[in-house]
């Protein structure tokens, strides 16, 4: 997992800044706050103080369990979860299953492959965050204030339901920012 | 049949204006292809062999005339004045420019239709019986559910990257019309002892390269339960199904795979999480998608039965068309017409603009305004009194459309193979051509019985050869066509998978060794009454063989 330099983190108000490095193991990254593999989270749990604990977050591939990950949900603060490619839709699935199963309440991050035709789903499936590296989607992001549909066909993460209907809306439209 | 409410219609606004915009890019340049294709492909744009192809989803087979009249006027305006009506009860345009492919959806959205999911790693197009709502052995109608289902796959978030597209049928009578075993999800409406309307849930049947036959993986679901426990089996083929290989993506391997009982827990965990929640269908929801289902009025009108008679006895032809191609209504005065888009020598599925107009004419006057496309690539008016059977008869004549061969050999199933499609590897339409002129004469069609033969131009199996009773599935060796004969297979209650009979026939042989087949099952049935599948689970293969290969296994 390499820094890079040209992704930029897109949250609820707009493009912010990214204030996790990603690394390999904790040795390289002293006091910043870090996203490590699951795996390597895993073996270091045990070892972490409260404090390190609150600053290290867990990048998880497309289709990893993420089950191991449970108990420790309340005090992990970011879940970062991968798109090698925009047509793999693993990451959804465990998005929804950490989000409205889980209640996991800390940042749910997409990672890879993220672009804009995707990012309604992405949304709706719980994440807070979108680390977006084309360029393209960058641009269109910077406009994006509310979602184009008015509506959809199924629950999901900020949406709630019409009183007596199949249909949920949406509650709260994104701002506007760059 | 369901009207959109004025949600719909903004959704599907909305819809045509994302697509529009993503067109738009990608003409200007914006999108590479790669990143436009699963775009296009959930829109149901193809790029075929000459063109891009649009394959436009007629939900469960329902339309009504406005609809059909439109389908007409894409077809002229936009095409080249025809349509093919698909096994997936779809209609497809060959030739549409993609500059024009936003003003056909907005054309489309005019009469509430669409072409979201008709391809792509999606929930595709939720199949289901043709006769519904009108079928004498009904006990259920399943179209209420299949649009529940409808509504809540479209755009689903969570499942528009599948390993692999994904399809639901489902039916509600005491026979399968729908194919419901060769679909990742089949559902079959029933009662519990308690009187209470569920489902019964097949998984992972699927045809092309790897034909399988739909597990039975829970007896009965409670129609609330119905998207939670459709939920969270897609969730875990989503999770677990297999991405490194496209051909063994679909749930059918997964399932082979890993076993269905290790399946089946995963899947119980899943829903018993998602039981409670928020996918849940409230009884008044499901009574409000069941009012628009509501079987027309149809007043009796008992005095026609003697007058069919005398015009049955008048007109030979007319008394063959009634024969074949209409089936028991519910209502005792009316009938279900099947119209045969499988004229002789003709494309099997294919309609004219002029055709599909008349039949639109015809289901507004005599049919309650409703049509239906079928899985086996015809068209129906499910609602017509008896006594206006001959004068539709006499309008279908005059239009080309009065072919009396509905479940006999030249009703073929076929896909549109290298004709049109990038994938294929023969023709299907010239083999399907040759063998409705080879069998054109009505007398012995008849001889011959029911029967159901289905063509695929290649391994994926869209004209579904694995269930025909004669299956044809066209391969390339060598540089040419070479045409695999299987025997056997079954779509529907005793869903089975066709045999091969052995090595494959040129495209000059595959008509003679289908007479051949044909020739064999006359020859050893036990009566006019034992159909060729009966006879063909009686006798096995090894007859069949002997009359189509010599000892050194070469066609003779």
């Amino acid at each position: 997992m390499q820094l890079n330099g040209d992704s930029k983190l897109w949250g609820p108000g707009g493009f912010c800044e990214d204030e996790y490095v990603w690394a390999d193991c904790l040795e390289d990254v002293g006091n910043r706050c870090v996203i490590l593999p699951l795996s390597v989270w895993l073996q270091a749990v045990d070892k972490l103080d409260k404090e390190t604990l609150g600053k290290t977050g867990v990048f998880a591939a497309a289709g990893e369990d993420v089950r191991p990950l449970l108990r420790f949900l309340a005090v992990i603060p970011v879940i970062a979860l991968d798109f090698p490619v925009f047509s793999d839709g693993r990451s959804y699935s465990t998005a929804v299953q950490l989000k409205q199963i889980h209640h996991y309440l800390g940042e749910l991050r997409a990672v890879g492959d993220v672009l804009i035709d995707q990012v309604s789903n992405m949304l709706r499936c719980g994440f807070d965050t979108l680390e977006v590296r084309h360029s393209l989607t960058q641009t269109r992001l910077a406009k994006y204030s509310r979602e184009i549909f008015p509506g959809f066909y199924q629950p999901g993460a900020s949406l709630i339901r019409a009183r007596s209907h199949r249909i949920w809306y949406s509650v709260s439209a994104r701002q506007s920012c760059s | 049949m369901y009207r959109y409410d004025e949600f719909d219609k903004a959704f599907v606004a909305a819809r045509v204006a994302e697509f529009s915009d993503q067109v738009t890019r990608r003409l200007a340049g914006e999108m590479t292809e790669e990143e436009f294709m699963p775009l296009r492909l959930r829109n149901g744009v193809y790029l075929q062999l000459h063109a891009y192809m649009l394959r436009v989803a007629i939900p469960y087979g329902t339309l009504s005339s406005r609809q059909l009249r439109k389908l007409a006027h894409i077809a002229r305006r936009y095409d080249r004045g025809y349509g093919h009506f698909t096994t997936r009860q779809n209609i497809q345009f060959n030739w549409p420019r993609l500059v024009d492919i936003p003003e056909i959806l907005e054309e489309l959205s005019e009469v509430e239709m669409h072409a979201i999911q008709t391809s792509g790693n999606c929930i595709r197009n939720v199949t289901s019986d043709h006769f519904a709502g009108a079928a004498a052995d009904e006990f259920a109608d399943p179209r209420p559910y299949a649009e529940i289902l409808r509504q809540w796959s479209s755009l689903h978030p969570e499942f528009s990257y599948l390993p692999r597209k994904f399809k639901i049928a489902v039916v509600g009578a005491r026979i399968d019309r729908a194919a419901i075993q060769v679909h990742d999800i089949g559902l079959w409406l029933k009662r519990d002892s308690s009187g209470k309307l569920g489902f019964a849930f097949y998984v992972g049947g699927g045809q092309g390269r790897t034909p399988m036959v739909a597990r039975l993986l829970r007896d009965f679901v409670p129609e609330e339960d119905l998207l939670s426990y459709t939920t969270a089996i897609i969730r875990i083929y989503n999770l677990y199904g297999r991405r490194d290989n496209k051909y063994k993506a679909r749930i059918k391997i997964l399932i082979h795979e890993t076993g269905l009982e290790k399946l089946r827990e995963e899947i119980e965990a899943e829903f018993a999480i998602l039981k409670t929640g928020e996918l849940k269908l409230p009884q008044a929801d499901i009574d409000a998608i069941n009012a628009y289902f509501h079987t027309p009025d149809l007043a009796d009108r008992p005095e026609w039965h003697h007058n069919l008679d005398w015009l049955r006895s008048d007109d030979p032809a007319f008394d063959r068309w009634v024969n074949r191609n209409v089936a028991s209504h519910r209502h005792p005065d009316y009938g279900i017409v099947t119209i045969s888009l499988k004229p002789t020598g003709g494309v099997p599925g294919d309609a004219t603009s002029v055709q599909m107009d008349v039949v639109a004419d015809l289901a507004e006057r005599y049919s309650k305004d409703e049509l239906r496309v079928s899985y086996h690539q015809n068209l129906v008016l499910p609602h017509v009194a008896l006594g206006d059977l001959k004068v539709i008869y006499d309008t279908l004549l005059a239009t080309g459309l009065a072919s009396a061969n509905i479940g006999l050999i030249s009703d073929i199933i076929a896909c549109p193979g290298l004709d049109y499609c990038t994938l294929a590897n023969a023709r299907s339409i010239s083999v399907a051509q040759q063998i409705s002129a080879r069998f054109s004469s009505h007398d012995r069609q008849m001889q011959v019985g029911e029967i159901q033969l289905n063509i695929s131009g290649c391994i994926n199996a869209c004209g579904h050869h694995h269930v025909g009773h004669i299956g044809i599935l066209g391969v390339e060796k060598k540089g040419s066509e070479l045409y695999q004969l299987t025997l056997g297979g079954n779509a529907g209650n005793n869903c089975a998978i066709g045999e091969i009979t052995g090595r494959g026939f040129s495209s000059d042989e595959i008509v003679d060794a289908v007479e051949t087949v044909i020739n064999t099952y006359l020859s050893v049935r036990e009566s006019n009454k034992e159909s060729f599948i009966s006879t063909y689970r009686r006798v096995g293969m090894a007859l069949f063989r002997q009359a189509l290969y010599d000892v050194t296994g070469r066609a003779v």
